[in-house]
């Protein structure tokens, strides 16, 4: 399928209420995978929606292509029906009264193949995904999870030129949820499908995406790889959702409020003079390391003295709570820690792990630079 | 060096991306082109066809009927024009100063709301007495039987409620009207006329068949109640009387004025009952006095009283309509699963289920037994083997002057039966699929305002009595208007008022089956391709199957129980079931109209279990509404 592009697409439920979603430009390309990832009621179902016709615009346009799909200024609607996408409902949306069979029959009916296709067609995705056993069932005779695996086969029968999947493995259990993302990685590669997939478990996206779109209050924040997401958030609300534990912020111009976060005002001050208007600094926990002595901490790097207050084992790494007089921190280590509650240590950070804000919370993009530069004179 | 220059390169990349990102606006549309992309969405599909078509015949069946009579009110009707000086049609305040000022007005108005009110608040407090005690029984305590009589009790609710004036004349009919006596009368005890006609009998009748209304609005509040608020009360030391008194009433009272609300709104409208126990001593209602004003062809003084009733109809269901709303608050109070706990009537357990008991037997077995009885014996009261047959079912040549067979060999019987599968199965065919289209429509469709209005006015036919639906009706086809010819004496006019007084059900049946299926099943046809015909035939009518087959059944059950529509719009070649056993009461046929009446009773007591067990409901939720 060709580019999908939205542009200033906006979506109002009604008269007096906020925009689900505002002004929202978004691309997604042939072949991609590309998750939509925010918070609860930030727009992700919305948007879902409306590519794929089933809610209307209130502003903006969706071409496909150079194919205008849907514009108010244009008056133009493709109904969903004739958009030739693949949506599979979080509630799953299996129809009741007709088999699980009958259910991945569905759309090839429609099109009116020819028999044997259909059911060689059906055969194919029912082994695909395991539910060959179960043709003969109701939906309501199966697990959520089997369930789940026909509302997938249903849409991946048509094969459609993209596949929109909305939070389809949050009402799985862990384990079914490892399987079903492999599934949909396997499936992606082999039937090249462009897929959209909402969720707002952060790891589900970063895993799963070629490219990660991150909203917030219907608003698009963020949009790039995985590792952009991560490595270079574009605003504090990116930095903050994807991370856990969550990034550490220090907030500048409040004198007073946090030792550390002065410390670090003074660490600007006196390096890099020439960034002005720094309205807030991150430091990512899995960035951070830590000594015991203060001849061990790293030249040039950030640093604080502070008390260890919690050491909790994540399987695999550890989290260290620290705590200055007043402020505390998150630390990741993936060695055993040698120290223990009560212990002072230093934490430390390259200059060029800190994440720079201004006061409106955008990424000062001209700090990533001379932090980096910096970190080799 | 190198570092610079890979520095300047990440800065120039960097810049681009966010210029990337920050597009140039697309313009914020013109007011004309967002009406025209609205325009195009919601007529994309058949559903806002479907809506504004449907709207547009509820409004020529609902709200015009309804004007119409209205108009009637203070329009000079045809006849008058000499007296009153004016041409027919010319506004008149004439029959509203007829019925509410001139002289006549005492009979034909005052005298009247004045019985139907007192008459309303007899039978209101009389079941809510009984109704919330066997309520409280039922769902509470530890009485035998206690399931047994939860469905049993209900039962008057089944049956048409003159079923039950018909047991009362059978046993109490004194000697001041003709036909067969009573049976009093004829074991020589013979009943004053304030028992065997009038207020008494008309508001102990409507009591009983009212109760079942108390028992479930008052039943399934109480079965809500969370037991754990009684027991806090109790450990804060309060005696059993004070938590009934304290806590208990205050959160039933909700349930309780809604009952007494639908109570009075049904006794309002109550033409039966009425019919065959006040007549005999001139005791009217405001539904007999309209239907006198229209059988004596005074046109605007009926469209004056029917006005009246709906208004008073009106008012009523919109004071109910508040009462729900209030309901609402309290339901959060007792979540659902609490606790719930059965009192333990200890010593009171066998006399509470003698009550239970008594009030079944005088409600139901009494009367029902009575009807029956009536019906195999030839002369009343007489309890000896030769004055038991079987003639007046399925005798021949009896000496009587007509109806010379018995009710089921007489061909009258058959053709009645047959008008009444048809008008009322054909009735309840349409208005269950409109139902379900309806609800289609006000769930679906884009145009909010179509939603409102049709939801709106399928239900305003539940605000106004049948009677005086009824008169509107006439009101508007008795006469020829525009294409419509005259359809006084037709079915079709019986099938078109069935239809309207039927859509208040059928419409909230469609309204919540849809409701509850929700959008996804048919997005996900929509997304796998299918247009609107290929989702409705595949998709929404065999998921609705059940409801539609409900949405059918219901109003059958009320439309063959139903008289007052028939009463007024059907003539001798239209009659039905109903009508037609009313004929013969007026004929004193007494066997004979008791045995049609049980007829109908078993139609509706059968079809109403047919109804729950397909739905696998319980009554109590339609009544709710
Ligand atoms: N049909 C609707 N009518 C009115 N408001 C709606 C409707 N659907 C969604 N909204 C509102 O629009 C906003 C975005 O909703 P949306 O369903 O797109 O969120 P979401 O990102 O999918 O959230 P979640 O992760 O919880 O599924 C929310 O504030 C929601 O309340
Ligand atoms: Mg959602």
């Amino acid at each position: 399928m060709p580019t999908i592009n939205l542009r200033g697409a906006q979506k109002n439920y009604g008269v007096n209420s906020a925009n689900a979603v505002s002004d929202l430009d978004l691309e997604i390309r042939d072949g991609e995978f590309m998750c939509l990832l925010g918070p609860s009621g930030c727009g992700k179902t919305t948007t879902l929606r409306m590519i794929a016709g089933l809610e209307n615009l209130s502003g903006g346009e969706i071409r496909v292509g150079d194919r205008v799909i849907d514009s108010v200024a244009d008056g133009i609607f493709i109904p969903p029906e004739r958009r030739e996408m693949g949506l599979v409902f979080q509630s799953y949306a299996l129809w009741p009264h007709l088999t699980i069979e009958r259910n991945t029959d569905f759309g090839l009916r429609l099109r009116k193949l020819p028999k044997a296709e259909r059911e060689a067609r059906v055969e194919r995705v029912m082994q695909a995904l395991d539910i060959a056993k179960y043709r003969d069932r109701y939906p309501s005779q199966l697990s959520g999870g089997q369930q789940q695996r026909v509302a997938l086969a249903r849409m991946l029968a048509v094969n459609p030129g993209v596949l929109l999947l909305d939070e389809p493995l949050s009402n799985l259990d862990a384990r079914l949820r490892l399987e079903m993302r492999a599934e949909l990685k396997r499936l992606h590669k082999e039937f090249k499908t462009t897929i959209v997939f909402v969720t707002h478990d952060q790891w589900e996206a970063m895993t799963l995406a070629t490219t990660i779109a991150v909203m917030n209050e219907g608003t698009l924040q963020q949009m790039g790889t995985p590792n952009d997401i991560y490595d270079r958030p574009a605003n504090r609300f990116v930095a903050e959702f994807v991370g856990s534990p969550p990034i550490n912020i220090l907030t500048f111009g409040k004198p007073g409020a946090s030792d550390i976060a002065d410390k670090a005002e003074a660490y600007f001050a006196a390096r890099y003079p020439q960034l002005r208007g720094i309205g807030s600094i991150g430091m990512r926990p899995e960035a951070m390391g830590y000594a015991a002595k203060l001849e061990d901490v790293p030249q040039g790097s950030f640093s604080g003295e502070m008390t260890v207050t919690g050491v909790l084992p994540t399987g695999g790494s550890w989290i260290l709570e620290l705590r200055s007089e007043n402020h505390t921190l998150f630390l990741t280590t993936h060695a055993l820690p040698r120290v223990d509650s009560g212990d002072r240590v230093f934490f430390h950070v390259p200059a060029e792990a800190l994440h720079v804000f201004d006061a409106d919370g955008q990424r000062i993009t001209e700090a990533d630079a001379l932090l980096r530069s910096s970190t080799y004179n | 060096m190198l570092w610079l220059r890979g520095n300047i390169m990440a800065l120039l990349s960097e810049t681009a991306k966010v210029e990337g990102l920050v597009r140039k606006p697309v313009a914020t549309p013109s007011a004309w082109q967002v009406w025209r992309y609205r325009l195009k969405v919601a007529l994309r599909e058949p559903t806002t066809l479907v809506g504004v078509l449907t709207a547009l015949i509820f409004t020529y069946l609902i709200v015009v009927p309804i004007i119409s009579i209205v108009l009637d009110a203070v329009r000079v009707q045809f006849g008058h024009e000499r007296r009153l000086g004016k041409d027919v049609g010319d506004l008149t305040l004439y029959y509203i100063d007829r019925a509410f000022f001139s002289p006549v007005a005492h009979d034909l108005f005052w005298r009247p709301l004045f019985n139907t009110l007192t008459v309303a608040l007899g039978a209101i407090s009389l079941s809510l007495v009984i109704g919330t005690v066997l309520a409280w029984l039922i769902s509470r305590t530890d009485m035998f039987g206690r399931r047994w009589f939860a469905t049993a009790l209900i039962v008057p609710y089944m049956l048409p409620a003159w079923t039950f004036a018909l047991a009362w004349t059978t046993l109490f009919k004194n000697r001041t009207i003709g036909g067969q006596p009573g049976w009093f009368e004829a074991m020589g005890l013979t009943p004053p006329d304030w028992v065997a006609y009038g207020r008494f009998p008309i508001t102990i009748i409507l009591a009983l068949h009212y109760t079942p209304f108390v028992i479930l609005l008052f039943g399934s509040a109480l079965r809500r109640f969370d037991s754990q608020l009684e027991d806090s009360a109790r450990i804060l030391g309060a005696h059993r009387y004070q938590v009934a008194i304290q806590i208990i009433m205050p959160l039933m009272r909700p349930a309780l004025l809604s009952s007494m609300v639908l109570i009075f709104a049904k006794c309002l409208g109550e033409f039966g009952v009425p019919y065959v126990l006040g007549l005999p001593v001139k005791f009217e209602v405001l539904s007999t006095s309209l239907f006198r004003s229209i059988a004596s062809r005074q046109t605007g003084v009926a469209g004056v009283v029917a006005a009246s009733i709906m208004l008073i109809g009106i008012i009523t269901l919109m004071i109910d309509a508040r009462l729900v709303r209030e309901a609402r608050r309290f339901v959060t109070i007792g979540s659902k699963g609490s606790m719930n706990r059965q009192s333990r009537l200890g010593k009171m357990r066998l006399p509470a289920t003698g009550f239970a008991a008594t009030v079944f037997i005088l409600s139901v077995g009494l009367p029902l037994l009575t009807l029956a009885l009536s019906t195999v014996m030839k002369m009343p009261a007489k309890f000896t083997l030769d004055n038991f047959t079987l003639d007046y079912w399925i005798g021949t040549d009896l000496h009587t002057v007509a109806l010379q067979t018995g009710i089921l060999l007489s061909p009258e019987l058959w053709a009645a039966a047959k008008n009444t599968m048809m008008i009322v199965g054909l009735a309840s065919l349409v208005s269950g699929v409109l139902g379900l289209l309806v609800g289609y429509v006000v769930i679906r469709t884009p145009v909010r305002a179509l939603s409102v209005y049709l939801r709106q006015v399928t239900f305003l036919p539940y605000l106004v009595p049948g009677i005086a639906f009824a008169a509107a009706y006439l009101s508007l086809f008795a006469v020829p208007r525009g294409p419509m010819p005259a359809l006084y004496g037709t079915v079709t006019i019986l099938i078109l008022a069935l239809i309207a007084d039927q859509m208040p059900y059928a419409s909230r049946a469609g309204i919540s089956a849809m409701t509850q299926l929700g959008k996804d099943p048919e997005e996900a046809a929509q997304i796998a391709g299918a247009g609107w015909f290929r989702r409705m035939i595949s998709i929404v009518i065999p998921i609705q199957k059940g409801s539609l087959v409900t949405g059918v059944l219901l109003p059958f059950i009320s439309g063959i129980k139903g008289l007052s529509l028939f009463v007024i719009l059907a003539v001798p070649s239209t009659d039905v079931l109903t009508t037609y056993s009313l004929r013969l009461v007026d004929y004193h046929y007494t066997q004979a109209a008791n045995a049609v009446v049980l007829i109908i009773a078993a139609i509706a007591y059968f079809g109403t279990l047919l109804a729950q067990k397909l739905t696998r409901t319980n009554l109590a939720e339609g009544l709710g509404s």
